[in-house]
């Protein structure tokens, strides 16, 4: 009880935070609530095509194929909503783990992850995720993990930075004289009072998860069987001079979306500064 | 002397530790520079002594306190315990020397992980090194031990996280939980320099008492020379990682040989008020332990120091009695 007081307090204690989580309850109550917020079936081809905004029955429209455009706009949230969670879980998995080894073991460990983080970090993630999709193919599981697996570079950086300056510290070496091997000291006492950071980077990884998403089935590489707003902005494209709202709904989603997780990344950085109060503890 | 090595139940044989000095130029030409740390240090000790090293900051005391415990791995030179060497059983039964070989360190604050409550400290040493049947016994050994070290309630204190707790708190369950592993050799970093003067006395009696019922080595690292004075057998005293002077507490402090150690128990206040003594200034900053030499280390802000001082690091002196010193004037 104490602890969800104190971050209760914290959230309170900063707007953007604050507004953020607020933005992601609203997402994940659309997410859970989906099926009794909406009339259609999202994958429902209706016999009204391209029927425009206010109409009783479809308040947003439908696009070519009479799929109701309110349904696809918020079972495209669970989609990129699920992207997000498991590409920066992976992502976050990762970094912890290669840049946690390189921080804390340093030496020729250190040398060739850190090197391997420049190559990543050099190499145009968008590029690397295209050729990945187009020789495995794109279902939206392959999608999710090529997302994770090109996105760990900027987390292992920040775990490595953190284990760097944790591995001096009193309570490490201590542990270390107390008999713990190194195994024990990385997954005990390092990756969990270096952790912060890369929570606060991950959210913003998620964002940008669900952006890279987008982007891939605008470009036509999205999973073909899924609802997703990349997808309906890609629908939409061909009929945008006569038919606006099919790809305009799916693109404010995705900027909103977007606006929650920075928000909620750059609240919880500040949060966890060092600098702001104790509440990083 | 080789007789004394033999029965010494410390032995630690001529450790160094060097230091490449980093960011020196790429494709440099000739010596590269070294920081040498620790520099030949060889020094015996009985069981249940206590040995305090003394020096100003950055002279390798620390350094060879991490080295004794083996944070740090001497780049020569050994260290024997009751004749078997650390550096073999390390590599054989680490658990083993973790057990006999333990470290009070100087931050109380910082000596714990602060996401973990006093309890789950406490025990997991415990169960790394098999104490104990259980979880509850194990749990009734740290109650113990902190009711016995004062700490009371000690149901209360297992619960709470180490920045509930002040220093004085910490550093106890710090003593008290190397104490559970039954250490035989105890080296206490500066344990008292950052607590508050009125518990520095609870907490080193405490330390010595517990040490005294295992019959324990311990190394007492401080800058205090009263307070090291008062609780050592014998006392070393290092300079820019070299010992210049050895020997019983009252042979250091009140007979000191080695300018060096002069100037430092002249300038040192609290040991005698109504001793009448000039404090000698020392010019100068202590030089860098970056390649020093060949001389003595001391010579430059040495009020004695003649050519002869410059050309060679000077020998150990025996004034008797087991006091020696290393500088050439000595007995003169």
């Amino acid at each position: 009880m104490k602890l969800i007081k104190k971050i209760l307090r914290t959230i309170k204690s900063d707007r953007l935070l604050l507004a953020g989580c607020i933005g992601i309850c609203i997402l994940l109550f659309i997410v859970v609530a989906a099926p009794l917020i909406t009339e259609y079936d999202a994958k429902l081809f209706g016999p009204d095509a391209l029927v425009a905004p206010g109409d009783p029955a479809h308040p947003l429209g439908t696009n070519h194929l009479g799929q109701d455009i309110w349904s696809m706009l918020i079972y495209g949230t669970r989609t990129s909503l699920m992207v997000a969670v498991v590409a920066s879980f992976i992502s976050a998995l990762l970094g912890i783990i290669i840049g946690g080894i390189a921080g804390f073991f340093g030496g020729w460990a250190d040398r060739i992850i850190s090197e391997l983080i420049n190559v990543f970090l050099m190499i145009p993630t968008l590029f690397l995720v295209l050729l990945i999709v187009a020789m495995f193919g794109s279902s939206i599981l392959n999608i999710m993990i090529v997302i994770g697996l090109t996105s760990w570079p900027s987390n292992a950086k920040l775990m490595r930075a953190q284990a760097l300056s944790l591995r001096e510290r009193t309570f490490v070496k201590s542990a270390q004289a107390m008999g713990e091997n190194r195994r024990q000291i990385l997954m005990k006492y390092i990756i969990p009072n270096g952790v912060f950071p890369v929570v606060a980077n991950t959210t913003v990884g998620m964002a940008n998860a669900i952006l890279l998403e987008a982007s891939l089935s605008f470009l036509g590489l999205g999973d073909p069987t899924v609802i997703s707003w990349g997808q309906m902005v890609y629908d939409g494209k061909q009929y945008l001079t006569s038919a606006w709202w099919i790809a305009a709904f799916g693109g404010v989603a995705i900027c909103l979306t977007l606006l929650i997780f920075y928000m909620t990344g750059d609240g919880l950085n500040h949060v966890l500064n060092p600098k702001h109060g104790k509440a990083g503890e | 002397m080789s007789e004394q090595k033999k029965k010494a139940y410390i032995d630690i044989q001529d450790v160094s530790v060097f230091y490449p000095v980093k960011g020196g130029k790429l494709f440099a030409q000739g010596e590269k520079p070294i920081v040498k740390a620790v520099n030949g240090i060889s020094l015996q000790m009985e069981k249940g002594e206590v040995l305090g090293l003394i020096g100003e900051s950055g002279c390798g005391k620390s350094t060879l306190g991490r080295i004794l415990v083996r944070l740090e791995e001497p780049t020569r030179g050994d260290v024997l315990i009751d004749g078997v060497s650390t550096h073999e059983l390390i590599r054989k039964d680490p658990k083993k020397f973790r057990r006999m070989v333990q470290i009070v360190f100087q931050n109380p604050f910082d000596t714990f992980t602060p996401r973990d409550t006093i309890e789950k400290i406490m025990m997991r040493p415990l169960k790394i090194h098999n104490i104990g049947k259980d979880d509850q016994e194990r749990h009734k050994m740290c109650v113990e031990s902190l009711e016995a070290g004062g700490l009371r309630p000690a149901e209360d204190i297992l619960r709470r996280y180490p920045h509930e707790l002040s220093g004085g708190q910490l550093q106890r369950i710090s003593i008290l939980r190397s104490m559970l592993l039954n250490p035989t050799f105890i080296i206490a970093d500066e344990p008292v320099s950052m607590l508050d003067v009125s518990v520095r006395a609870d907490i080193i009696n405490m330390l010595l008492e517990l040490s005294r019922e295992k019959n324990a080595s311990v190394v007492f690292i401080s800058h205090d020379i009263a307070l090291t004075r008062y609780i050592s057998d014998r006392i070393a005293v290092m300079y820019l990682g070299r010992i210049v002077e050895y020997g019983t507490a009252d042979q250091v402090v009140k007979n000191p040989q080695h300018p060096y150690t002069q100037a430092l128990i002249s300038n040192c206040a609290s040991i005698d008020p109504d001793e009448e003594s000039a404090a000698i200034d020392i010019q100068g900053e202590p030089p860098t332990p970056i390649n020093p030499g060949p001389g003595c280390f001391f010579a430059e802000r040495c009020p004695h120091a003649t050519q002869e001082c410059l050309k060679k690091y000077p020998e150990y002196r025996d004034l008797g009695d087991g006091h020696i010193a290393a500088c050439m004037h000595i007995g003169k």
